[in-house]
């Protein structure tokens, strides 16, 4: 999903760059009052935002024949919102332009855009509209990773597309073939993700049941149920 | 029940790549970022070599180097999620 240094015209890297700050922003306050209003908070917050660090340093092959890389974002979305979300892919993201070439200082405005906010906000809306259903803790789960990663990518094809419009066909079609790389790149690899980060919550649930009640992530309710077909 | 479907996710996963790796034709596995340039090249009419970094950047000087730092970013994640597992696993033998 890295858009390259020097692969966006300077204007929509400022555009990008605008967009995102506020995010950044609205995600350190959050930040700040999350972990001063419950230490329990923070390993957490360790171990979701350790999955942003794996899953996006893993390259895997896809039917598309080329490599992409899972974003990792949804148990961090659903756990502290997208405006944190968005904090600790900055923090990946600005170490993946400095070091490894991958995205970079001007485009990084944009790639936090994507993989930090659009994706994980979607993400956020899926849990959101699923939490207070019967619909089962873990198939949430699954959804909302499996969507925050494919909307990072069509996000991506879409910030690509506003660039570079097609000659004939202009946005669209240029939209188009920019999915075609990205999102159908993506699809297994957001399957795969959802299932296994379903697997991880399970051994949250099992492991620290009480930090989900507390941040009010899924009801008492939701929980021991979850907990009850565990054992 | 939801280990057994990780694994058959994984499994099935690497069973896709064996197969497209073996019949694709032009299956180089190169990064999605890659070809997503090379088609912005394509629209724009601008060769790839034409696209200057904005801000100059450093670049791992070859691919050892580049994977290591990878594994490095992994290995950070994966002390986190390790680490905090540990803690709650005794934090829960305690209570």
């Amino acid at each position: 999903m890295h858009i390259m240094e020097g692969f966006l015209p300077w204007q929509w890297c400022l555009v990008w760059w605008i967009a995102a700050i506020p995010c950044l922003l609205l995600g350190i306050y959050q930040l700040k009052r999350v972990l001063a209003s419950d230490r329990e908070a923070l390993p957490l917050l360790g171990v979701t935002g350790g999955f942003v660090f794996i899953l996006s340093s893993l390259k895997l092959p896809s039917v598309t024949g080329s490599c992409s890389h899972p974003t990792g974002t949804g148990l961090s979305a659903i756990s502290f919102g997208p405006w944190i979300t968005a904090v600790v892919c900055a923090i990946v993201l600005l170490f993946q332009s400095l070091f490894l070439a991958h995205g970079g200082l001007s485009v990084l405005g944009a790639n936090i855009v994507s993989m930090g906010v659009v994706g994980p906000l979607m993400g956020y809306s899926v849990y959101r509209l699923l939490r207070n259903t019967s619909v089962n803790i873990y198939i949430t789960v699954f959804l909302v990773t499996a969507l925050a990663d494919m909307f990072t990518y069509v996000t991506t094809s879409l910030e690509l597309a506003l660039a570079y419009p097609a000659e004939t066909g202009g946005y669209i079609s240029s939209f188009i073939l920019f999915l075609g790389i990205f999102a159908v790149t993506q699809v297994p690899l957001a399957i795969v993700e959802g299932i296994v980060l379903a697997l991880v919550f399970k051994y949250i649930v099992a492991l620290k049941p009480d930090i989900l009640i507390r941040l009010n992530i899924f009801s008492k309710e939701q929980i021991d149920s979850a907990r009850d077909e565990i054992s | 029940m939801l280990e057994i479907l990780t694994v058959i996710a994984i499994v099935a996963f690497c069973g896709i790549f064996l197969y497209t790796g073996s019949t694709l034709s032009g299956a180089e596995f190169v990064g999605s970022d890659a070809v997503g340039s090379e088609l912005i090249a394509k629209i724009s009419g601008t060769p790839v070599e034409n696209f200057q970094p904005l801000i100059s950047q450093w670049r791992p000087p070859s691919a050892e180097i580049e994977s290591c730092l990878f594994a490095l970013q992994a290995a950070v994640g994966g002390i986190l999620v390790g680490g905090v597992f540990g803690f709650w696993l005794g934090q829960k033998k305690k209570a």
